[in-house]
């Protein structure tokens, strides 16, 4: 095994031709990538707050519109969220630090959210994974946890924000008004339990998840409009209340979080046998560090990292290691990636992990030289069926082989290689070139393959990254 | 060079080449004549809003607002109806190819998506870290004939494991010649853990390839178009007679909505795309059966985001020639408030596997023995009696 193409392909998200070679020692090219804080994207291809806010609200209110308006405000989201996602995807592509881009993507779709089921997310996953994960991944967990507890995205994805304390007020305002009942929704509750903290059996119950959701109601996206927008105060025009009490915001304003008091569950509540008393935001905020920082936790994260970057089924004591590492450091999460890097199970020539669709994609990408994508990449990424941002679930896409590796999916990737191989971008890629990307041993076909010209050499460019020694890193 | 591409598949996987051809090859002293279509509802379906008790006395006030009228049903009986997405499927119902289960749950109380869609997946009365779909241990332990399909993006669970399986879904990425398919396979053959599952594919594409839904032509997305395409497959003489394949979209949290609302119109697809595979399949719809199933049913009172949450018993629905008539079956437990599991869900009454015991009695030549292997730890779990002729 060469352990430059280890480094590059486990760790970083695929090596470029010519790349091995310039890196002599393969853990600390690594470790230096770690400092220096996380890579930022580049500034003109982010759009506006404002910009995000609109897009929003053209989802939130179609039945007011017309039908103009309502293909503008269509318009708008498709723009911004393919915008959003290509320009995420090039930097998975472009980067010189492809181990924390790898990290972006890993805490992205560990805390993910997903417009495939909430069209309102869609032009919020963008400025969630640039705003809660980015800022986070070498920082602590609590503090991406938190940021993505607060984040519109999350908020809208799992229902939070429409989550209102049976006993406040603004749930006995809403029966006045309407009838209809509005109260407790627990989806964000047990999943952060489930997914983003202890995990399914890292001990806790029904009662537990019933009463962090009273813990977390209150906690809203302002600026959409909708259950508890503040109630009328004067004459403020940004204010503006319709009959039903929503406040209808100026267009052009970003949406946020908000904790509104009025929505909020009064009283103690008691999560994993701890005591919450009554204390507005400062309950969710103590429940959610308090959750990050329980020991499942630990072992439920060491264990989705060491499947991710060791095999399939990660040897305990690798788990164990990373889990100590995470508990000992209060969730720092560069120090985590620094025991990765350490991990000497990561290094074993036997463990193989298998390429994901967008990991594929991107590593193809980065063979090639690429530094950007064809407009079209986010619908490729659909039709190989892991599209950026949309997760089937809130669990997130899975990366083990048993999931990816079916027979109709192989096809899928040489149908796309073959695609990929006529444009003529790639015409001038040397399929040669392209053996110094994979780790393939002598007297594999491939080498005789990509040697014989009298097969064209789109053709072998195709075979190249179809073949199976492409499919794993 | 350029082989034709039946005889290239041939060749592939019967000539001695892979050693995928064993699903294929008859071993012929039990005949299979069945299809088993295992339809799953990712993300928990609202079987009180599909399957409705407009009979039960409580249940208009339970869902107050969210309660069907009777006049906007399809009626089974006294108690039930079909919400009026589901409509269509009264052509099934009709013609005594509509089994309606209700109140009917996994082995496991949880109401975690995770675990309840792995308990069902699995057939294990637990969640396990890791273990075999049913279908693939199905495919395991069943003689004579049998082959096993996902017609779905990605593989499920259920139909996961050692006993290798094909898969298909449409493709809108561009065609491959037979000659780059060729040389693919030569790269594959040189990997252990992936060079039969290329050739499955290539199998697959063999068997779909010169029908009218062949992979560049079909669009992704929705129910009916995809179920079509799954009776395309499913239709041929010696193609896959064990099939899974999954639809979500059913966690309807918030705003689900009655008549033409969000649910409904799902409901629709769902009847609509059951409908047109049963036309699809011709004559092999006589020795077809297709189970429908979810991980858990809903909160029986609606949410205060017009939704439910996750509950614990549902609905579900076995169809095909096979079942004995039309019926409901539900050993109905009552929506009253102390008829209802921890003051909140329907109550479970019957064991899914009691039903996927009965619908797989009824499809394959199987024997007692080989259904306790199948479901592990279900010995005590008769099959649902009267389901299936």
């Amino acid at each position: 095994m060469d352990v430059a193409l280890r480094a590059l392909n486990r760790f970083g998200l695929g090596a470029r031709r010519g790349e091995r070679q310039r890196i002599s020692d393969p853990r600390g090219w690594l470790k230096a990538q770690l400092d220096g804080g996380v890579p930022s994207l580049r500034a003109g291809d982010i759009p506006s707050p404002g910009a995000i806010g609109d897009a929003v609200r053209g989802l939130r209110m179609p039945g007011q519109r017309d039908e103009q308006e309502r293909r503008e405000a269509r318009r708008h989201l498709v723009e911004l969220s393919t915008g959003e996602a290509r320009t995420a995807l090039e930097a998975r592509i472009s980067s010189d630090r492809p181990f924390v881009e790898r990290l972006v993507a890993f805490w992205s779709n560990h805390l993910c959210v997903s417009s495939g089921s909430k069209i309102l997310v869609a032009p919020l996953a963008g400025s969630y994974e640039r705003d809660v994960i980015r800022p986070h991944v070498l920082g602590r967990f609590e503090d991406m946890v938190l940021a993505s507890a607060k984040h519109p995205a999350m908020l809208a994805y799992l229902d939070n924000f429409q989550s209102i304390g049976p006993s406040s007020p603004g749930a006995r305002i809403g029966q006045r008004n309407n009838g209809a009942k509005r109260g407790l929704n627990e989806n964000y509750a047990r999943e952060l339990l489930e997914l983003h903290t202890l995990g399914v059996n890292g001990g806790y119950s029904q009662t537990d998840v019933q009463e962090l959701a009273r813990v977390l109601t209150g906690w809203t996206i302002d600026g959409i409009g909708g259950p508890g927008a503040r109630a009328p105060q004067g004459n403020q025009p940004r204010r503006g209340n319709g009959a039903n009490g929503r406040a209808r915001p100026e267009p052009g304003s970003a949406i946020g979080f908000t904790f509104r008091e009025a929505l909020h569950e009064p009283g103690t509540k008691t999560v994993l046998t701890e005591r919450y008393k009554e204390d507005g935001l400062a309950e969710g905020e103590d429940a959610i560090r308090a959750l990050c920082r329980h020991p499942s936790t630990a072992k439920f994260v060491a264990t989705k990292l060491a499947t991710h970057f060791i095999s399939d089924d990660p040897p305990a004591a690798a788990i164990d290691r990373l889990a100590r590492a995470f508990r000992s450091s209060d969730g720092d999460l560069k120090i985590v990636a620094r025991t990765l890097i350490e991990e000497p199970d990561a290094w074993r020539e036997d463990a193989r992990k298998f390429r994901t669709p967008q990991d594929w994609f991107i590593a193809v990408m980065r063979a090639f030289g690429a530094n950007e994508v064809n407009p079209n990449a986010p619908v490729v990424l659909r039709q190989l069926r892991q599209p950026l941002w949309s997760p089937p679930s809130p669990k997130g896409f899975g990366d083990a082989m048993q999931e990816w590796a079916d027979p109709d999916s192989l096809l899928n990737r040489g149908e796309l290689a073959r695609t990929i191989s006529r444009q003529p971008a790639v015409a001038a890629v040397d399929p040669r070139s392209l053996l110094d990307v994979v780790d393939v041993p002598t007297g594999n076909p491939l080498h005789s393959l990509i040697a014989d010209a009298s097969i064209p050499a789109p053709e072998r460019v195709a075979l190249a990254i179809a073949g199976p020694a492409f499919q794993w890193r | 060079m350029t082989m034709d591409r039946r005889e290239f598949v041939r060749n592939m996987c019967y000539g001695g080449i892979a050693t995928f051809a064993a699903p294929r090859i008859s071993f012929a002293q039990v005949a299979q004549s069945g299809r088993l279509v295992f339809v799953l509802l990712r993300g928990g379906f609202d079987g009180l809003a599909a399957v409705v008790p407009y009979g039960d006395p409580e249940y208009a006030a339970l869902r107050g607002a969210f309660a069907f009228k009777e006049s906007e049903l399809t009626p089974l009986d006294d108690t039930f109806g079909l919400a009026p997405g589901l409509s269509p499927l009264r052509v099934m119902w009709d013609s005594n190819e509509l089994a309606v289960i209700h109140a009917m749950a996994i082995p496991h109380r949880t109401r975690s998506h995770f675990d309840g869609q792995a308990i069902l997946e699995t057939g294990l009365d637990h969640p396990a870290g890791s273990s075999d779909g049913w279908l693939n241990r199905l495919l395991q332990v069943m003689s004579g004939r049998r082959t096993g399909i996902a017609i779905a993006a990605g593989m499920p669970l259920s139909l996961s494991g050692p006993f290798q399986v094909e898969s298909w879904s449409p493709t809108q990425l561009g065609a491959v010649d037979d000659a780059f398919l060729e040389r693919l396979a030569v790269l594959y053959r040189a990997d252990a853990a992936l060079h039969n599952r290329f050739e499955a594919a290539l199998q697959q594409q063999e068997l779909v390839g010169e029908e009218p839904m062949a992979r560049g032509n079909a669009r992704r997305g929705g129910i009916t178009p995809l179920m079509q395409a799954a009776a395309r497959i499913l239709r041929q003489d010696q193609g896959p007679n064990i099939a899974a394949m999954e639809f979500s979209g059913w966690d309807t949290h918030a705003n689900q909505g009655m008549a033409g609302g969000a649910l409904d119109r799902l409901l629709g697809q769902l009847a609509e795309g059951l409908v047109a595979f049963r036309t699809a399949m011709g004559p092999a719809w006589q020795t077809t059966t297709v189970v429908v199933m979810t991980e858990f049913g809903r909160t029986a009172r609606p949410n205060g985001t017009r939704g439910t949450d996750h509950g614990t018993a549902g609905a579900g629905f076995v169809l095909g020639p096979r079942i004995t008539r039309a019926k409901v079956i539900s050993d109905w437990p009552g929506v009253g408030q102390n008829a209802l599991y921890e003051g909140r869900d329907l109550k479970p009454t019957l064991d899914t596997r009691a039903v996927l015991k009965a619908a797989l009695s009824g499809t394959f030549d199987l024997t007692a023995a080989q259904l306790d292997r199948v479901f592990p730890n279900s010995s005590a779990v008769r099959a649902s009696s009267g389901l299936m002729v």
